[in-house]
């Protein structure tokens, strides 16, 4: 969904501006490519192999396509209603409850053969997906719809109110710690092994619900006549109304479709990471923003974009705790400072994101 | 003439009920065993009543919505940590540096300063932290500032958490999740140092002393052409830097303010707390105080004040003491305790809903959330000042 | 008679019941002391995208003058205003104010060296008192900082007291009534609240006031009583006046020189009954004929 602006590359007359301008374009890029380019200098340098940096890619992209099932919520409802739905991340952290919890009822187990597991997974999918849509549905309508008209900044306030209502839901449900997963699909398992660098059935499983999914909402909203409604409100709420389309129905889909994503994606990562806890939605939350914003909120490719390259980062630094090359050991206890500070720089340096145009109103 | 007659009503209004409310505040823990935990808790509440005062600055006066409050506290905390510890334990050849502390004390290694002079350094400390963390949110737009000031908070959060791993010389941040401890008691001039073990009142003074300034510097902010360019910027941006308010500064100030208070109420809890755990600055506390500014009121001196003692009352009270044991008798199989930070989401998402101007409304949010006065928030992207 | 858009129904100055006045001495574009302009662009340029908003104007604003630029919607008028405080980056070419560069300043410098303006949608503070209104106008002509606001010291108090009383002057002198001076600025009429913008800019002790569509909305006797309160700003306090205004009756009866902009290019300047017969303005008006 393009933003309802007209579109602006200022073109500035100053040489501190063409400079700003510069960096705000090739700078972030030039950024993103640094970091994973380090680590395959060092790797190369020191083992003698890129294996090490080609699996965190690989990695990165199933990380990724969590993330970017997230994102695509966040970047869906900003399309719609300019709203930060702050309460994202735990909505896909109910998503992964629901999963483990369906699996005790359905009784799937590692033993389970393989025709029921598919079946009891497909299931779970649709149910997890059906519940967090829902969900998402629902928090419009009590904490955001009432406050449409108010400043701005009053739905920020309530969305953070209901994270934290629905972490503590978390908490009631499953406790304040980890809570291990069984592993359904053996995750690690290898499927394909290339020149030391390994898929695993949990990178099949998470790029195999992603893609189709993607391509679906794409469908949906190209094509559907709900989706194009989605698009006009998108851009211009006043005149879709004034065409006869109900913006309140157009935006609870919206969430639903934000919530389905969100759902699925719970689902994929209690799979694939085999632990869930209460908190995973907070940070996931952050991250999948972080991607939204990253590819240019508002825009669904840039969402996915985003989603791939933030996991990728989030991968390298998981992996690299020890100190290599010029920079310091990360780790996984240091990510989320990593995955910020990305968002600190883009929401700086291009706050319109990867391939976001500059939008303003005309004067 | 009518007008400044009420004006000097008012101003009379504010002190009586400011001598008031001062009045009980101070007689409040004669009524308590001194080392009762009722006090205890009383002092936190008031330090939280200094933070908030602080983040309604930002939020409430010059409306900039800060997620990453807690980072100040962290900056004030860990001033107590560096300066009143052994943390730098061999400078000065393992004889430490020491300034206007106890004989005892004296003795220690590390740096030791006295306490005002922490205060004095931890005011700087946040005042310059804040203003950076404010300097990359000045170009963006309301919603934006939240993420970005969070991701600043988280940031430093995790700074503090893993301090530990981060070092500088042979010195780390912090020590992590061990805390740097013990701190150095309160010692003020002319005073005896504060001794916890059979009296916690002089911190309660104390604590009362810097709310009773904060408030001050509150109203007095709030009635001056500072306070009236936040203003002018929470309504409409482009109309104040026409009307010729430097953005960039006026913002800046609300955040250097805002973040010199938490900074204060940071070093006060370091050194009332006796050590300074790197793992408790989490987004949590953010939310914590942001939710006294708004059931209190955004904006509304007062209104902050109740919200913060409300706030803690629920904190330190109802849900420990009234909740839990509700939850107990219905035999729920859980404590309201555990949930806490749920209660506090709940409280925001009401208070959002059914009376976004809080207990004690300001005049201008209730005009401004009554739809009346719609804030401008359309700022044109280059307004750049 | 007004003009809005292409809509009108005749050309500007068919109207023979308001005989333009002529205003000898005060030639066009030419300042009667004969020094420079105050306000001055060259080749300013503005492009949003591949759209060129405002493209390569001249245009001039000599002292203690009263100027118009007028055109149809859309023409850029107002963003060349907002160029000319700021709020806007020129793309191309230069602005100078009593001949130095300015090109690119920040709103509020510029406000601080002598342009104050009124917003086409009047954008006052909503929940600010008139009187506060037009203190925050001021804002560039005091001084009181952070120590100062704390602290109080008596110079401050005098500032603060001085501030006040200028703005009760400044409400008095727009016209207003004493009762609406601590009244909330959205709960005074329109017409109060234009008057109020206009005081508020005044409070900058402005070389040049910008006004951005000032009669918008006022009946025809408001509307010639702002025509006489702009020749009173300047013959009596000696300011220049940038006008922009649809309504012709007072943009020919008040106006030194006009300037006509249309799709971002100036299509004509000069005195008013020139403009007024320019082939070119009554196309840009009325559409292409025939």
């Amino acid at each position: 969904m393009e933003a309802a602006s007209i579109p602006a590359r200022a073109v500035n007359t100053r040489s501190a501006g063409q400079l700003r301008d510069a960096f705000s374009k090739y700078g972030l890029i030039a950024l993103l490519i640094a970091f994973p380019l380090h680590y395959a200098i060092v790797d190369l340098v020191e083992r003698g192999t890129l294996a090490p940096i080609a699996n965190n890619l690989v990695a990165g992209l199933s990380n990724g396509a969590i993330w970017a099932l997230v994102a695509l919520g966040y970047t869906l409802v900003y399309g719609i209603i300019e709203l930060i739905n702050f309460a994202h991340g735990e909505v896909f952290m109910i998503g992964s409850f629901v999963s483990f919890g369906l699996w005790g009822t359905f009784g799937l187990t590692l033993v389970t053969g393989p025709l029921g597991l598919v079946a009891g997974l497909l299931v779970t999918l649709v149910v997890a997906m059906i519940i967090s849509g829902t969900l998402n549905v629902m928090i419009e309508r009590v904490a955001y719809r009432p406050l449409r008209g108010a400043p701005k900044l009053a739905p920020l306030i309530t969305a953070v109110g209901v994270s934290f209502i629905l972490q503590n839901v978390g908490v009631l449900w499953l406790g304040g710690s980890q809570r291990g997963v069984p592993d359904l699909i053996r995750t690690q398992d290898t499927l394909i092994e290339i020149a030391g660098v390994t898929i695993s059935r949990g990178d099949v499983l998470a790029l195999g619900v992603t893609v189709p999914l993607v391509f679906l909402l794409t469908a949906f909203i190209t094509r559907s006549r709900l989706g194009k409604a989605m698009r006009a409100t998108a851009q211009d709420p006043e005149a879709a109304r004034l065409m006869g389309i109900s913006v309140d129905t157009t935006i609870s889909l919206t969430f639903l479709l934000g919530g389905l994503l969100a759902g699925a994606a719970g689902l994929i990562y209690a799979l694939y990471q085999t632990s869930i806890w209460y908190f995973q939605g907070f940070t996931a939350g952050l991250i999948a923003f972080t991607a939204a914003v990253m590819g240019g909120i508002g825009n669904l490719k840039g969402a996915v974009l985003g989603g791939f390259i933030i996991g990728i980062i989030q991968q390298i630094s998981d992996a690299r705790g020890e100190q290599q090359g010029i920079l310091p050991p990360l780790g996984n206890q240091w990510t989320p400072a990593v995955v910020f500070a990305f968002l600190v720089i883009v929401m700086v340096f291009r706050p319109q994101g990867l391939i976001g145009e500059e939008t303003r109103e005309a004067g | 003439m009518s007008a400044l007659r009420e004006l000097g009503r008012r101003r009379y209004a504010n002190l009586a009920i400011a001598a008031l409310v001062l009045g009980i505040a101070a007689v409040f823990p004669l009524l308590f065993d001194p080392i009762s935990g009722t006090v205890g808790d009383a002092i936190k509440a008031l330090a939280f009543v200094v933070m908030a005062l602080g983040l309604n600055v930002v939020v409430g006066f010059a409306g900039l919505l800060d997620l990453g409050y807690v980072a100040f506290y962290a900056f004030g905390a860990l001033t107590v940590g560096w300066f009143a510890s052994d943390h730098f334990s061999s400078v000065n050849a393992e004889a430490g540096i020491h300034l206007g502390v106890s004989e005892f004390i004296s003795s220690l290694p590390g740096i030791h300063l006295n306490w005002l002079l922490i205060v004095v350094a931890a005011v700087i400390v946040t005042g310059i932290a804040g203003m950076l963390i404010g300097l990359p949110t000045l170009r963006l737009r309301g919603d934006y500032i939240a993420i970005v000031t969070l991701a600043f908070g988280e940031i430093i959060g995790r700074f503090a958490a893993n301090g530990d791993q981060v070092k500088i010389g042979e010195y780390a941040f912090s020590n992590g999740r061990q805390a740097i401890s013990p701190t150095d008691p309160i010692k003020l001039p002319f005073f005896q140092e504060f001794d916890q073990a059979f009296n916690i009142r002089p911190y309660y003074y104390v604590a009362l002393a810097l709310c009773a300034i904060t408030l001050f510097v509150n109203f007095r902010l709030r009635d001056s052409r500072l306070g009236r360019a936040w203003v002018a910027i929470r309504e409409d941006e482009v109309a104040a830097a026409s009307m010729g308010v430097p953005l960039v500064k006026t913002k800046l100030l609300a955040y250097g303010i805002g973040a010199a208070l938490g900074g204060i109420a940071g070093a006060f809890l370091g050194a009332y707390l006796n050590s300074v755990n790197g793992g408790q600055f989490q987004f949590g506390f953010s939310i914590f105080i942001l939710a006294m500014v708004i059931l209190g009121g955004l904006g509304s001196i007062w209104g902050v004040v109740i919200g913060a003692v409300v706030v803690s009352v629920i904190n330190y009270y109802v849900i420990p003491d009234l909740l839990d044991r509700v939850a107990t008798d219905l035999d729920l199989g859980f404590t309201v305790s555990q949930i806490s930070f749920g209660v506090f989401g709940f409280l925001l998402v009401v208070m959002m809903v059914l009376r976004p101007e809080g207990i004690l409304p300001e005049r201008r949010r209730k005009l401004e959330l009554s739809g009346e006065a719609g804030s401008a928030d359309d700022a044109l992207v280059e307004v750049r000042a | 008679m007004r003009l809005r858009g292409s809509s009108a129904p005749e050309p500007a100055g068919a109207d023979p019941a308001h005989p333009i006045e002529a205003r000898e001495g005060h030639t066009a574009g030419q300042p009667a002391n004969g020094s420079g302009p105050i306000l001055a662009a060259e080749g300013v340029t503005k492009a949003f995208g591949g759209l060129l908003a405002v493209n390569d104007i001249n245009f001039a604003v000599p002292p203690r003058s009263i100027v118009s630029l007028i055109g149809p919607n859309g023409a850029g008028k107002t963003t060349f205003f907002n160029m000319l405080t700021g709020l806007y980056k020129p793309t191309l070419g230069r602005i100078t104010l009593l001949g130095r560069d300015v090109t690119g300043q920040r709103p509020d410098r510029i406000t601080c060296m002598g342009v104050a303006r009124t917003f086409q949608n009047i954008r006052l503070f909503p929940t600010m008192t008139a009187v506060e209104n037009v203190m925050v106008g001021q804002h560039s002509r005091t001084k009181a900082g952070l120590a100062g606001a704390i602290v109080r010291p008596p110079r401050v108090r005098r500032e603060e007291r001085a501030a006040r009383e200028k703005a009760r002057e400044l409400l008095a002198f727009v016209g207003l009534q004493e009762r609406v001076f601590d009244e909330v600025s959205i709960n005074m009429s329109y017409g109060d609240q234009r008057r109020l913008e206009i005081a508020r800019a005044l409070a900058s002790d402005p070389k040049v006031l910008l006004l951005d569509e000032p009669t918008a909305g006022m009946n025809p006797n408001e509307s010639a009583r702002l025509t006489d309160f702009m020749r009173r700003l300047r013959d009596e306090r000696g300011l220049a006046i940038l006008l922009i205004e649809h309504d012709m009756k007072v943009v020919m009866e008040v106006s030194e020189n006009i300037t006509v902009l249309d799709h971002g290019e100036k299509i004509a300047e000069g005195l008013p009954h020139e403009v007024r017969s320019d082939e070119r303005v009554i196309e840009a008006y009325l559409g292409k004929r025939g």
